[in-house]
């Protein structure tokens, strides 16, 4: 027989209550539940393994992951764009060509010493590393994507995801793809360790220190970006604090910033006067600021509901805010204890609990390719482009407040665009797949002019010059420093040249052996299966209907054993239906 | 700006063209559409349920605007006292008299406005304002500041437009994801950025299961609730929308940058009953802390042309005297510039309402440049719910103190209406 839903969801009772689960309520579903909410969900070998464990042993091992190997993991292959001459990379291309015209050189290239556009390899030299560390950082969030799946600590990946939501930076501003890097790294190594190690980290983190403007946070003129944030979104949130907190918490944070990968403190730059702040007085530094902000019980409370929120549900009311606050506070912000308490308690396991949570693009991304018990995430399609277009850009957040969350998760588009990413997943479309990484846009038809024998003003001319007389387009070529159209274009070339390509590889699953495999002998019981096997909610009964008159259908048969021979697409686009129901959605 | 539609040179447009063809056989005519989809005449026909045809679009300028370089007080010498790097020098300003004018680059509002079409509201703001990007953009949206409230104005408005909930498609938001300022307690607003992406692809043999998602089932929770429902309205909208869309022909124009203004033209030309749209500024520059002067210049470019050019498609629809345009950001600026040649968060803010039905000029009081508060910054003049009642009650005849909580004096901007309204331009 193949399993059934045993839907287990506790009593509405358990809301709120934060006291342990009886081990006799331990159960399959509600390990299913747990490895949901706190990794990416799983396979049912995975999930019996909880189960069988107890609960008790169940979160330890998920939550104290360090003893537990995790040989998959690989550091990440660059494809090597990076030289110590984009050091103190210019933040505009005017700022680039100042630098040349004063300098005679810039990021490491030369100008001309005669001819037209003595100044365009230092112009392709600036897009050359704008279009690099783009490339590079795609490339980074699908490695990080595939740590995601392939890690047997799933926790650390799971709270890692988190902080770069809450800590949030992007590539955009950034820049710089190194850098980015340097955050997930940390992001992981902190992932359930201590809060307030982890913001003093951030504070001195190359890419927050850039983001937040820290290079004009300086002794005597103060930029607020940074002391404002990490009050507001970082620690306590908004009513906690006066303005006067956020300009002294700024002349603190003076003189911080970074030499390229390192932090580095100026004192020339940093305030040393005497500041007040939250009713404290003293010549404070950006540390002491921290630890002061760690010490309101307001910050215990407003990361534990934050932390709460991202793995259990939306809502949380301000009674469980309060004892979840204190229990971060208790073990003075250590994480582990916190995330113990929250998946052993009743309230986890509790009605509210159950579906309560709407899954993230990038979480349900991969939870997914686990569900299909695919190994790796495919190159087809590109993991960036679909949670892109799900509402997530991995690396590139929409502003420093992070990602909303929650039902900001869904609109009509966003849920549309769910069942289309999970498509083109199961059905790949191996042969209309265009790789973005080496598509130039609207610049490619640059290229086509050049290798068509136009010279770089006929080029980059708005009108087609094939279709110009002979008189216009030597009037097009101008006496020009450089030119920064055809710039766009040669950098995102230049960097091409040198890009690792990512394996356009379908993902690889297979659902009969997976049906074949559960025993399940009808089209009906394939359908559940799969439904028990993917989904957290159970589908409506009109929906589960229809799938198995649709596989029936598809089959030609009721039988799975007569079936078996050809049934891998049917199945797909089963899956495909499964994974488009609203109830897919929400864990 | 002409009339005539560029598509057949007739001056009859695509609108009327619908109307024409109203047995169903319209957009066949352009070639290359087909027959109309069923979809899109269903919306067609659906426009009595938008019973007054006015139509208010909100085009937020997230970031935090910089009042004083986009309205410039030229006449004013403090003005260059607090900014004495990127102040704009009188020779790049577009007079309006002798002591305001717009910034260079806004030469498309500037038209709008010689011709009457443009209320500037000075000093807009709140007492205790947030120097917050996010806190402040959340007072706006909920129009309750150093409070909250579960709905946005607009979406309350909606209900006070339509107490039932029973309209479809009330409310449009174009945005990555849902803005507070249209979560509504009656209607479930559509929100996208890529009518593309608001196709659901799919097999033909797979439609029949597709079309039991949105079917009835008890939810087991608030967030399977919210999807639910989310299902429902995204079955209903997705192909119109797409209609839409793909029927807008002027969006091949490239003299036509209308950033996401676009997609409210396309839905008001296919008769689409929304009649609050909300258009947050995608990828704003607004936020000038640094080396202001470009990156401002820019942004006030693209906005003011994508405002004069959504005007002009309403003119060529035949809908220019239907819409209202209101233009706000989360806060201005400080007054003095900072060390960066930038500006740091400030308070009060000028606004724009912008339409045939707004009697144009200049409104409310200029915050004193020599009296600043809470550390160099404006003291506001208006709050900004005295706007959002004008809009609300004046525009489009809604009950504002319902909406808002409470009575707001309004700012009578808007033009007494005409008896009959012609259908054609």
């Amino acid at each position: 027989m193949t399993p059934r839903f045993q839907w287990s969801p506790g009593p509405v009772s358990w809301q709120d209550d934060v006291s342990p689960l009886p081990p006799s309520e331990w159960n399959y579903d509600r390990a299913a539940h747990l490895l949901a909410h706190a990794g990416f969900g799983g396979t049912p070998e995975e999930i019996e393994k909880l189960a069988d464990a107890g609960l008790e042993r169940a979160v330890e091992s998920l939550v104290r992951y360090e003893p537990l190997p995790n040989p998959k993991m690989q550091p990440f292959g660059e494809s090597g764009f990076w030289d110590p001459t984009l050091d103190r990379f210019p933040e505009s291309r005017p700022d680039a060509s100042d630098r040349a015209e004063k300098y005679g050189a810039s990021m490491g290239v030369n100008v001309k010493p005669a001819g037209n556009r003595p100044m365009q390899p230092v112009s392709d030299r600036f897009f050359y590393w704008l279009r690099a560390t783009m490339l590079e950082t795609r490339r980074l969030g699908y490695w990080w994507a595939n740590r995601m799946l392939q890690t047997t600590h799933p926790v650390e990946e799971k709270m890692a995801l988190l902080w770069h939501g809450h800590f949030a930076t992007h590539e955009n501003k950034v820049r710089d793809y190194r850098k980015m890097h340097q955050q997930i790294v940390l992001f992981e190594r902190y992932a359930t360790g201590n809060l307030r190690d982890l913001t003093i980290e951030v504070a001195r983190n190359p890419a927050m220190l850039y983001f937040l403007d820290a290079q004009y946070n300086v002794k005597g003129a103060p930029n607020e970006n940074f002391a404002r944030e990490v009050m507001e979104l970082f620690t306590m949130g908004v009513g906690n604090y006066t303005e006067k907190d956020v300009r002294e918490c700024a002349r603190a944070f003076t003189g911080w910033y970074f030499d390229d990968l390192a932090f580095k403190m100026d004192p020339e730059k940093h305030d040393d006067g005497i500041k007040e702040f939250l009713g404290r007085r003293d010549n404070f530094d950006g540390a002491d600021i921290l630890k002061i902000i760690f010490e309101q019980p307001v910050t215990a409370e407003f990361l534990a509901a934050k932390i709460y929120r991202f793995l259990v549900r939306d809502e949380i009311s301000p009674a469980l805010r309060k004892q979840l606050g204190t229990v971060l506070r208790g073990a003075d912000y250590a994480v582990k204890p916190l995330l113990t308490a929250i998946f052993t308690s009743k309230d986890f396991y509790s009605a509210a609990s159950y579906g309560g949570h709407i899954k993230g693009p990038v979480e349900h991304m991969v939870a997914l390719m686990k569900h299909l018990g695919a190994e790796s995430m495919p190159g087809v399609p590109d993991f960036n482009q679909s949670t892109i277009a799900l509402g997530q850009h991995l690396l590139n957040p929409p502003s420093v407040a992070g990602w909303a969350g929650g039902k900001a998760w869904i609109t009509p588009g966003l849920l549309i665009a769910r069942g289309n990413v999970a498509r083109d997943t199961l059905i790949p479309d191996m042969t209309g797949f265009r790789d973005w990484n080496f598509n130039a846009g609207t610049d490619n038809v640059l290229g086509e002019r050049l290798r068509d024998g136009y010279d770089i003003g006929a080029a980059t001319a708005v009108n087609d010059p094939a279709k110009m007389s002979e008189f216009d387009r030597v009037a097009l070529e101008r006496d020009e420093k450089f030119n920064t159209r055809i710039s766009g274009y040669i950098g995102w070339e230049q960097a091409a040249r040198k890009l690792i390509p990512t394996p356009r590889v379908a993902a690889r699953f297979d659902l009969s052996a997976i049906v074949l495999t559960s025993g399940a002998k009808t089209a009906a019981e394939a359908v559940d299966y799969l439904t028990w096997r993917m989904l957290r909610v159970p589908a409506a009964k009109q929906t589960r209907d229809a799938l198995v008159a649709f596989l029936t259908k598809e089959l030609g048969t009721e039988s799975v054993d007569r079936a078996k021979t050809y049934m891998e697409d049917p199945l797909r686009m089963t899956v495909h239906l499964l994974m488009s129901t609203p109830e897919y959605q929400v864990v | 700006m002409t009339n005539k539609n560029p598509l057949t040179g007739t001056g009859v447009s695509r609108r009327d063209m619908l109307r024409l063809g109203a047995g169903g056989i319209g957009l066949g005519l352009f070639g290359g559409v087909g027959p109309v989809p069923p979809v899109l005449s269903q919306a067609s026909s659906s426009v009595a349920a938008n019973q007054s045809g006015k139509i208010l679009v909100v085009f937020e300028w997230f970031g935090g605007n910089d009042g004083l370089n986009t309205i410039i007080p030229y006449g004013d010498p403090l003005y260059y006292k607090h900014r004495p790097t990127i102040g704009i020098k009188e020779r790049d300003v577009l007079k309006i008299d002798a002591q305001f004018g717009w910034y260079k680059s806004m030469r498309g509002m500037q038209r709008l406005f010689d011709n009457g079409k443009v209320a500037i509201v000075h000093g807009v703001g709140y007492d205790r304002p947030s120097f917050s990007h996010f806190t402040s953009i959340s007072f706006w949206h909920t129009a309750a500041p150093n409070s909250g409230n579960e709905y946005g104005w607009v979406g309350r408005t909606a209900a006070g437009l339509d107490p039932s909930g029973a309209r479809d498609n009330m409310i449009v938001n174009i945005a990555e994801s849902q803005t507070l300022a249209v979560k509504a307690p009656k209607h479930v607003p559509l929100v996208f950025v890529d009518p593309q992406m608001f196709k659901r692809g799919m097999f033909a043999q797979e439609k029949p299961v597709l079309d039991t998602l949105a079917a009835d089932r008890e939810p087991v929770g608030d967030a399977h609730k919210y999807v639910l429902e989310v299902t429902k309205s995204a079955a209903k909208a997705s192909e119109v929308v797409r209609a839409a869309w793909s029927a807008y022909r002027a969006k091949a124009n490239p003299d036509l940058r209308l950033l996401d203004l676009d997609k409210v033209v396309a839905l008001i030309e296919a008769d689409f009953p929304t009649q609050l749209y909300y258009v947050p500024l995608r990828g704003s520059l607004f936020d000038t802390h640094v080396n202001q002067a470009a990156p401002h210049d820019r942004q006030l470019q693209y906005c003011s042309d994508a405002i004069e050019g959504f005007f002009s498609e309403m003119q060529r629809i035949g809908r220019a005297d239907d819409v209202v345009m209101y233009v706000h950001s989360e806060f201005g600026r400080r007054v003095p510039e900072n060390t960066s040649l930038g500006t740091d968060h400030g308070t009060a803010q000028v606004n724009f309402v912008i339409g045939n039905g707004v009697k144009g000029g200049m409104y409310g009081k200029p915050p004193s440049l020599s009296e600043l508060v809470l550390g160099d910054n404006l003291q506001s003049t208006i709050d900004f719910r005295r706007v959002y009642a004008t809009l609300i009650k004046e525009w489009l005849g809604a009950d504002a103190t319902t909406v808002l909580g409470q009575p707001f004096e309004t700012l009578g901007m808007i033009k007494a209406q005409r008896a009959e309204k012609h259908a054609t331009p």
